[in-house]
């Protein structure tokens, strides 16, 4: 189901005006800034798995109905009259909150055991996808878009709104970076993923770190969701297929690694784009499985080397 | 642990109450209740496999509903090109289901725990495109048709009451199958493995190959409940493989207990039958299932059946069970 939804929202998106063009090389560079822009999104989802893996164990599969909802609190400020970029921040807002409520009130009883918080996502998915349903149906959700400039460089037309994603998750993306390697709190961040029984002792409150991990999480994931519903109509089945993605990309780089992460990202774009371009579009959603599956055969910790999660006393 | 060592009393519960649902087409059931009973039977034919997988062994696959359309397909596509039945179907889709099983299974267990169940759970969306883009062959995303009847020694037995008896069999011989690995040497090895897995390692266990091998076992179980799956619904489509219905099942195993040979019957009821009784829409049912998992991991993580059992001999307290209690809650603490 979220295949074909992904699909037909790539089928929309020849209507818009931006493919009309002659010539192979200007539709490539097109569909791979298409697919570089569907990346971007999926990155913000992968750097959320990656972190809260590094350092919790838990494989928290539940990321991409985080995503889900923050494209629905989007859709619902802007059906509400409100603007866009006040959208976006409600729905970032709205699902780093929810995602402090879930790690307070469940995720945290499974720390010893991640299996179980695995479990416990699994049971989310379920939960939150049929709330959503049970509350705005199963449609197809959309805004208009919130920019319709499209820019027209030698030959090859450049939506603004791509452009805009890709340039939202760059400075995002290099602000977690940033915070991540230079800041104390970033330093005792690493210092709880490499050995948490250790940094607890150093006086770093190692419970608070991972509360926060979630919560950075979920705000990423609730941002990826705003700029997804930016480019294409969602259904609450949106989740399932970007969170596979997500997980495919934080395979491929490394699970744990960050940059790893970011680098893979932007792999599966680029890819995703050369067979959108060469009309393989059906395939798109396979790419990222059948890429993962090659990895996890020749490099099992990923492309960059990943950590295996925390190590459990 | 209570019933890993207890061998046919662990078993008898299990065959009487097979043996009480096979006496209920003589109360005059209606045909709904049939055919919801026949869709839970086939899937706890499944469930034993996923038992031994994540009961025993201690890995969760999240593609174990791929592995059921492996053998659905399969079943379908027999009947089509082959002119092949039932009966030789069965045998057929369980060894396509254990060799994609381990197809799967080489790659993704021999490195550590998570990235399994990412693989599995890949697997099943991986599937649904293959399926859908298939073209003629796999009918895309409306399916296939299933045209053959089942029959049985040159007569059709595909009506409901008849159906439901074959189901019930085949709930039978699978429960008895995964009894008899759970009291073997081998699934006291996969026992060793879950428990502790550098230390099977270091007594001699190839652990990275009974995972495998664990995994391949628990697909031939998927596989024939897939083929029982295409003759009773008659139609199969991709959508029917995808992510849900692999959710559902280890929800199922999960609510009921993967480690008691009741626990896959109790889990495959319960969450058949819960909607029926409570009278709620499948969007609400399903919002129910994710809060009922959520709830077993956090307060019964070895599921309701050892939750309940566990909860009767504190009642009794008798010491002899509280010490097995106590037993069962560190380990759950594990």
């Amino acid at each position: 189901m979220p295949g074909r939804q992904l699909l037909e929202g790539k089928s929309s998106r020849v209507t818009d005006g931006e493919q009309h063009r002659d010539g192979t090389v200007d539709i490539l560079l097109q569909q791979i800034l298409n697919g570089l822009s569907i990346a971007s999104v999926i990155t913000l989802i992968a750097v959320g798995v990656t972190l809260i893996f590094g350092l919790t164990g838990i494989i928290n599969f539940a990321h991409g109905e985080f995503l889900m909802v923050g494209s629905i609190v989007t859709w619902l400020a802007v059906s509400n009259g409100m603007s866009f970029p006040v959208a976006l921040v409600l729905g970032v807002l709205a699902v780093a909150i929810m995602g402090l409520v879930l790690e307070r009130a469940i995720f945290r009883f499974t720390l010893e055991r991640p299996t179980n918080g695995f479990i416990v996502s699994l049971g989310l998915i379920v939960v939150l996808q049929h709330v959503v349903i049970l509350f705005w149906n199963a449609n197809q959700k959309s805004i208009p878009r919130p920019l319709t400039t499209v820019w027209e460089i030698a030959g090859v037309r450049i939506a603004s709104v791509r452009v805009m994603v890709i340039l939202m998750t760059i400075a995002v993306v290099v602000m977690t970076y940033v915070m991540i390697t230079r800041s104390r709190y970033g330093r005792a961040l690493r210092a709880s993923v490499e050995d948490r029984d250790t940094a607890a002792l150093m006086g770093i409150p190692v419970r608070r770190y991972i509360t926060g991990v979630f919560v950075l999480g979920s705000a990423l994931a609730g941002l990826g969701g705003g700029l997804l519903i930016a480019l294409f109509p969602i259904t609450p089945f949106t989740g399932g297929t970007m969170v596979m993605k997500g997980f495919a990309v934080a395979l491929i780089g490394g699970l744990g690694n960050l940059t790893g992460a970011v680098a893979a990202g932007l792999i599966l774009g680029i890819v995703e784009g050369f067979s959108a371009g060469y009309g393989f579009s059906e395939w798109t959603d396979a790419y990222s499985f059948g890429l993962m599956i090659l990895v996890l055969l020749f490099r099992p910790h990923g492309l960059f080397g990943g950590t295996s999660g925390p190590k459990m006393a | 642990m209570i019933t890993s060592f207890s061998s046919l009393r662990s078993l008898v519960p299990v065959l009487i109450v097979l043996a009480l649902l096979a006496l209920v087409p003589l109360m005059g059931p209606s045909n709904r209740f049939l055919s919801l009973a026949i869709s839970a039977g086939i899937n706890i034919i499944a469930l034993y496999g996923l038992s031994v997988l994540f009961g025993q062994t201690g890995i969760l696959s999240m593609g174990h509903a791929a592995l059921v359309g492996v053998g659905a397909y399969t079943a379908a596509l027999l009947a089509r090109d082959f002119d092949i039945g039932f009966w030789f179907s069965i045998p057929v889709a369980g060894i396509m289901a254990a060799v994609v099983a381990a197809v799967i299974g080489i790659p993704s267990l021999r490195v550590s725990g998570h990235h399994f169940v990412i693989m599995t759970f890949a697997f099943g969306q991986l599937l649904t495109i293959v399926l859908t883009n298939g073209g003629e062959y796999t009918g895309a995303a409306s399916g296939l048709d299933m045209s053959k009847p089942v029959t049985l020694l040159g007569s059709d037995i595909g009506d409901l009451q008849n159906f439901y008896l074959l189901v019930i069999a085949f709930v039978t011989i699978s429960a008895v199958a995964s009894w008899a690995i759970i009291n073997s040497s081998y699934g006291r090895t996969l026992r060793a493995i879950r428990e502790n897995e550098k230390l099977a390692a270091a007594i001699g266990i190839n652990v990275g190959r009974h995972k495998i091998g664990a995994f391949v076992v628990s697909g031939v179980f998927a596989g024939v409940s897939g083929v029982l799956l295409a003759y009773f619904l008659r139609h199969i489509s991709p959508g029917q493989f995808a992510s849900f219905p692999s959710i559902y099942l280890a929800l199922m195993v999960m609510i009921g207990g993967a480690r008691l040979l009741l626990g896959p019957l109790a889990g495959g009821i319960l969450v058949s039958f819960l909607p029926e009784v409570l009278n709620l829409d499948p969007v609400q049912s399903r919002i129910l299932y994710g809060v009922c998992l959520i709830a077993v991991i956090l307060f019964l993580p070895n599921g309701l059946i050892a939750g309940l059992a566990d909860g009767w001999s504190k009642l009794m307290g008798a010491s002899r069970r509280r010490a097995v209690t106590a037993s069962a809650v560190s380990e759950a603490g594990q």
